[in-house]
């Protein structure tokens, strides 16, 4: 504790994400049956799992894009799907990358980084073009900040997303499969920098379908079906000693 | 052909109708100019109220629209025209300008005017402006509410913006239908160019003062038309190059 003389304890000790039997139904298609999670300070947690299984629908309900239908989501010391919670005040400090970047077309790099900084955080526009170089020289596009997306590859767009939410100096970075849509020779890039994030000490959950990145960055892997966490644990042990036969399946499937 | 020049392009008519005909020509460009501007707001209002959550926002919207677009201006000019100083509202915007003549008509006319043609314009604008909103991909907004902005300034910073580049041709393209059908406003007497024309065909029995007043119409619509297919050939490449 020493170290941290600035966190009290009651902040350190309590869990950054806190799920409680979380459910979701979209009509009569239930999507997550009674989802269970803490994700502790500096943790970085993979959600693994089939497609369709509730992967991206548990990040989606932590900012609340979409409402879960019942149970409990809680950042921080604030209950995320409560009546009455400032959902933007919640959204500034988590931070989310989408599978398909969401970059906006009309703004340059930097003008993306900015845009939050300005609006949401009411900073002057020197300050936010300082902290946006800062972040774009991060994700190591510091030379593409006045390029529009369509005339950025892929894999910087995706990088230019990351710094993007990584500007508002996020509590948790949510990644939902932020490199499915990549190609192949462009996914390193993205990683190296979302394991450089995790070398940092950020508080991650990350949907991916990659298991190298699971294997060595992971602190936990947890492994998903139909709807509930089937099994989760340290990356060795989920990869090299899954105890679930949907799990071994599933890694057998990718092997 | 003889016929045919003296009846249409007779150059003495002509002649004596050009001066008259330019003379209205700021008073058309007033009615279409106006009316649309004031109609941006209106449909932006009535997309909005389209798009709610809400049906008791949403089922207005969606009569007037279609009450309006399902009816001729030149019905709703008659209509409103002469309707609107029986209206307690309009006498009250209506009284302090009722001594004010513009271009030697008065403004109260204006005023009734630029109202019917936005009240018109911003039903159609509504559905431009509802299908340009929602042909925005929904990560926009995801992304934007992700971000902590509020759902207005998501709309103003990132859809509104991205919503006005894809649908300013066709935008553009309602104004020139509205330019054209200021045209209307000769059936209740406003001294807009067709009607300046139709005196004069009148008094010569000769069809030339409305071929001025069509150069007139087509020196702002063929020029904007340009500009339109234009626009609208430079947005298909840029979106391609995002694809």
């Amino acid at each position: 504790m020493s170290t941290r003389n600035t966190t009290s304890y009651a902040e350190f000790a309590q869990p950054v994400v806190r799920i409680k039997g979380l459910k979701k139904a979209f009509g009569d298609n239930v999507v997550l049956r009674d989802v269970n999670l803490e994700v502790d300070r500096g943790e970085v947690v993979c959600i693994l799992g089939p497609s369709g299984s509730g992967k991206s629908t548990i990040l989606r309900c932590i900012n609340l894009l979409e409402t879960p239908t019942s149970g409990e989501v809680w950042f921080e010391d604030t209950q995320v799907n409560a009546k009455g919670t400032d959902i933007n005040k919640m959204r500034e400090h988590i931070g989310m990358v989408f599978q398909q970047f969401n970059l906006f077309p009309h703004l340059t790099a930097r003008g993306n980084v900015e845009l939050a900084l300005r609006q949401v955080q009411k900073k002057s526009k020197d300050e936010a073009k300082d902290i946006a170089c800062e972040m774009l020289e991060r994700v190591g596009l510091a030379d593409r900040s006045e390029y529009y997306p369509s005339q950025l590859s892929g894999g910087q767009q995706q990088r230019v997303a990351i710094a993007r939410a990584l500007a508002l100096a996020p509590h948790v970075m949510l990644f939902d499969e932020a490199t499915s849509a990549l190609d192949p020779e462009l996914v390193r890039d993205v990683l190296d920098v979302m394991r450089n994030l995790a070398e940092g000490g950020m508080t991650m959950i990350v949907v991916t379908h990659e298991m190298s990145f699971a294997r060595e960055a992971a602190d936990r892997v947890i492994f998903m079906d139909e709807g509930v966490i089937v099994e989760e644990g340290t990356p060795t042990q989920i990869f090299d000693n899954p105890q679930h036969e949907r799990t071994k399946d599933f890694l057998g499937h990718l092997a | 052909m003889e016929t045919i020049l003296h009846v249409f392009f007779n150059l003495e008519v002509m002649k004596q109708a050009l001066p008259i005909v330019a003379a209205a020509f700021p008073v058309s460009l007033i009615f279409g100019f106006g009316g649309f501007l004031l109609a941006i707001p209106g449909g932006l209002t009535l997309a909005f109220m389209k798009m709610a959550r809400y049906r008791l926002l949403r089922w207005p919207a969606t009569v007037y629209v279609d009450v309006v677009r399902g009816t001729p201006l030149a019905l709703q000019i008659l209509i409103l025209y002469f309707g609107l100083p029986f209206l307690p509202i309009y006498n009250v915007i209506a009284a302090p300008l009722s001594g004010i003549d513009v271009l030697g008509i008065n403004a109260t006319v204006y005023l009734r005017g630029l109202l019917i043609l936005s009240l018109n314009s911003s039903a159609y604008l509504c559905e431009i402006f509802r299908a340009g909103i929602q042909s925005i991909p929904r990560g926009q907004m995801e992304a934007a509410r992700s971000l902590g902005l509020s759902l207005p300034r998501s709309m103003a910073f990132v859809i509104l913006p991205q919503t006005v580049r894809r649908i300013l041709p066709t935008m553009m393209s309602e104004f020139i239908l509205l330019f054209k059908d200021t045209a209307l406003l000769a059936s209740v007497a406003v001294m807009e160019m067709t009607l300046a024309s139709k005196i004069i065909a009148g008094r010569v029995f000769n069809q030339s003062s409305y071929v001025v007043a069509a150069c007139f119409y087509l020196l702002l619509t063929i020029p904007l038309g340009r500009l339109v297919s234009y626009m609208e050939n430079r947005l298909a490449e840029s979106e391609g190059d995002a694809a």
